[in-house]
């Protein structure tokens, strides 16, 4: 949650900044060339993107055949990551769960973004007791850690990697709901949204046409970074027993199949461990400069 | 069974300084070097079985109750390292010719640790909860399946009339899930003697914090050690902190950095560890009774056809898994048996890997469609088993056998869905029927065992809901050979119908043998005389004593 709150709060002295010079695109926005931790970042997800894509081009091993006798094998020219514990090739796995892994990443962040836009524009649009109830539901949903909300959820409807993705977006709903009622407020009194009200505007067109555009550009970028999380949250509970079902290659139980090896055989943890930090990483990265570019164009 | 301690403990009396000044230990230096036992300190034993949910194992009846009872219950008999049957809280029993009545001596001068003296009627009293159906007991209450009536004939003479003769019950009797409590404490009802049930053990249980600990304190009146234990008089340790440790992992880390003493389900690749490090050592006990066997359910489609049951077992490979797995620490099995019971009846030729019978037999049962995931069709159903894993009983490695299985079978055109449950809603899942396999480990000491496991009546559940014949086999004819071997007294005989009687389960392809129950308990060097009780293998800690 820390994640997004710093990046709405900086999104917000985005805004804040922007008025205090008097109006959008001010200023210093020579723009940057992308640099090195940005270059590499792009690279990750590019491979990402294409072990998604194309699993069977980047890893042409079956991630499921299993080969017994050659279980525990360490990281080799035949199996650059190594085998696991029923011979299976771990690159490969660890390819082929990226679809599954990323899917879910960003499925969750939607469906977080979607209930967040309702319950922000609800709390921010429609009035003070709308506000009220809404701020005071988030309050209580703020008490609980999101995992935990995760996991009552998954309690309620089972394991499965479709249930985990629901219940990931949905424990991250009210993150995002805070940070869109907060953009909402603070676009709606800016100068514009006043001028435009003060011509006569409609409220819903003020809504649609200028309070929405500029309360949604921050939110994109706040989603990128969420898809990071959301895929740590998601390993998290495919970890615990409780998204994706065996065989299946998915980072999170990928790891915890490797845990109980974890001293004899440290490649069973290590790619997967890796890949899902490199994820993370590459879309945080990402995330930022995106972040910058939507500050500095205004 | 145990393994010869792999280095020799402390013997110098500088090393033994040294020992002491290091660990700041109070406890006097071993002055013989370590044959003489030391008294008192608290032993940490980690235990990664399922935390049970009642400590009184008359209530269900499961080895993680076993585990831990056995330090402070006691049963009325027990067995040595050769199976012979030895005297304990009965010092005496004979039968009469017919085999229909027991009379037991109830041994003299034993109290249980709330005072209660150890008498006939005691005994009578553990009977009747046992077969009582609100105690919801399965393993005891299974056990005991032949005993029409117990009474106390007077103080030291229990008599117990059976409906038919019984070969096993003595065996019966040894187990931990028939042990004997204070009636006392019985009559406390089942919530607090679940909480602290009361014995004539070594130890008695002083706290059971739930999900964490139990603290099993010193019984300083305990005077009833069965026959071969190695000392008499109380136990030497003080108390016992019994930790649930669930993570393998986790638990060989705690061994190592001394938090712990003893672990139990030490994991293949933590034994092969533990072998190459110094100060560690090891104790292998396989448990008596099943196998570890994965039962087809005949009960209903597609495993009602014998053809499509033998397809399965020929299309997977066993052996490779079991080797690739447990790393030399597990050994193939053939039998519905385990190795350590001497009537255990092989046959491997019938669970050779086959690929290619295993589809002809799909063919002929008339799977002959595939679908567009290479899965076997028949009238528009796909040729699906359902297997629930317990993953609390089974462990990592098992969980991976069966991944490998499961990729086997699909070779085949089997989809196995392997479903990873908690222990109740694994219990959920058998009551409702809602399996084609699964791996229900037995644990019963001889070969009666079978008769459990493979009669029709054992389809029937017992009060707790548990039915143990998974593999729901509804034989007649090997049901009257179960019978019988269960009340014949001729030893050969019994053998010979034993024999026949697993020659029938396994030619009828009601389940797939893997491996032995495995037990190893791994140990710190300085932790001695500690052993497996030969009954059900679970661990006695009245010899043990902390050499430090």
């Amino acid at each position: 949650m820390s994640d997004l709150e710093v990046s709405a709060r900086l999104a917000r002295s985005g805004v804040e900044r922007r008025r205090a010079r008097g109006g959008p695109g001010g200023g210093r926005a020579a723009r940057r060339l992308p640099g090195a931790g940005e270059s590499a970042a792009a690279l990750v997800l590019l491979f990402l993107i294409a072990s998604a894509l194309v699993p069977q081009v980047v890893a042409p091993v079956d991630p499921l055949a299993i080969s017994p006798l050659e279980a525990f094998r360490p990281p080799s020219a035949a199996h650059p990551f190594g085998t696991d514990e029923s011979g299976r090739d771990i690159f490969s796995r660890v390819v082929h769960g990226t679809g599954p892994s990323l899917l879910l990443g960003i499925a969750a962040t939607l469906i977080g973004l979607a209930g967040g836009v309702v319950l922000g524009t609800a709390a921010g649009m429609l009035g003070r007791v709308v506000d009220f109830g809404v701020n005071r539901l988030l309050e209580v949903l703020f008490a609980f850690p999101g995992l935990l909300l995760a996991l009552f959820f998954i309690v309620i409807f089972g394991p499965g990697i479709v249930t985990a993705t629901i219940a990931v977006g949905v424990s991250t709903a009210p993150g995002y709901a805070r940070i869109i009622r907060g953009q909402l407020l603070t676009v709606r009194r800016s100068a514009y949204v006043e001028a435009a009200t003060v011509l006569g505007r409609g409220r819903w067109r003020v809504l649609v046409r200028h309070i929405l555009p500029n309360t949604l550009a921050p939110l994109f970028v706040l989603g990128t970074l969420g898809v990071g999380q959301a895929i740590v949250w998601a390993a998290s509970l495919s970890y615990l027993g409780l998204g994706a079902v065996p065989p299946a290659a998915e980072w999170g139980a990928m790891l915890a199949a490797g845990r109980t090896y974890i001293s004899t055989a440290w490649w069973l943890t290590f790619f997967p461990g890796l890949f899902i930090v490199l994820t993370a990483t590459a879309t945080t990265v990402l995330g930022r400069r995106l972040q910058q570019r939507v500050r500095e164009q205004g | 069974m145990t393994r010869p301690r792999r280095s020799s403990a402390l013997t110098g009396a500088a090393a033994a300084a040294a020992l002491l000044l290091l660990s700041g230990c109070s406890s006097p230096a071993p002055s013989g070097g370590s044959a003489e036992p030391v008294e008192g300190g608290t032993l940490t034993y980690a235990s990664g079985d399922a935390e049970p949910t009642c400590l009184d194992p008359h209530v269900g009846g499961n080895y993680p109750q076993a585990l831990v009872s056995t330090q402070y219950l006691e049963s009325l008999v027990s067995l040595d390292e050769d199976g012979k049957i030895l005297p304990w809280l009965a010092s005496d029993w004979e039968q009469s010719d017919d085999g229909l009545t027991w009379t037991f001596t109830i041994r003299d001068g034993v109290t249980f640790t709330d005072g209660t003296p150890l008498d006939a009627e005691a005994v009578r009293a553990n009977i009747a909860h046992v077969q009582d159906p609100a105690t919801l007991s399965s393993t005891g209450y299974l056990a005991l399946g032949k005993v029409a009536n117990a009474e106390a004939v007077d103080a030291r003479t229990l008599r117990l009339t059976l409906s038919a003769p019984d070969s096993a019950l003595l065996e019966s009797l040894s187990q931990p899930w028939l042990a004997i409590q204070s009636p006392e404490g019985i009559a406390r009802g089942m919530d607090a003697n679940c909480a602290a049930p009361i014995g004539t053990g070594p130890f008695a249980v002083e706290a059971w914090d739930r999900q964490s600990s139990i603290t099993l304190v010193r019984n300083d009146d305990y005077s009833s050690p069965p026959g071969d234990a190695s000392h008499e008089g109380p136990a030497y340790l003080e108390r016992i902190e019994w930790r649930f440790l669930p993570d393998s992992a986790s638990r060989y880390a705690a061994l190592q950095a001394g938090e712990v003493d003893v672990i139990d389900n030490a994991q293949p690749d933590t034994i092969v560890q533990a072998q190459n490090a110094d100060g560690l050592q090891e104790l292998d006990a396989p448990r008596p009774g099943s196998s570890n066997r994965l039962e087809l359910n005949s009960g209903k489609p597609p495993f009602d056809d014998v053809r499509v049951r033998e397809a399965f077992i020929r299309a997977v490979n066993v052996d490779d898994a079991v080797q690739g797995l447990f790393l030399g620490t597990a050994e193939r099995s053939y039998s519905p048996l385990s190795s350590v019971e001497p009537l255990a009846y092989s046959q491997p030729d019938l669970f050779e890997y086959d690929p290619e019978a295993a589809n002809e037999l799909l063919d002929a049962a008339g799977w002959t469609e595939r679908d567009s995931d290479g899965y076997r069709v028949k009238d528009g159903e796909r040729l699906t088993l359902r297997l629930p894993v317990s993953t609390n009983q089974s462990i990592p490695a098992e969980q991976s056998l069966f991944e490998q299985l499961q990729a086997g079978a699909k070779d085949a055109g089997f989809e196995v869905v392997l479903d990873p449950l908690d222990l109740s809603s694994w219990y959920g899942a058998l009551g409702e029927n809602d399996y084609n396999l699964v791996s229900a480990p037995y644990t019963k000491v001889g070969p009666d065992v079978l008769r459990i496991l493979y009669e029709s009546s054992g389809t029937t559940p017992a009060p707790s809901g548990y039915f143990a014949n998974h593999a729901q086999v509804r034989d007649p004819a090997l049901d009257d050979l179960l019978i019988r071997a269960s009340q014949v007294s001729d030893p050969d005989e019994r053998a010979a119908l034993y024999e026949d009687a697993q020659r029938m389960v396994l030619e009828g392809f009601y389940i797939l043998p893997l491996y032995d129950q495995q037990n190893t308990y791994l140990l710190r060097d300085d932790v001695q005389g500690l052993r497996a009780l030969p009954t059900v293998s679970a661990p006695t800690l009245y010899d043990t004593w902390l050499d430090r």
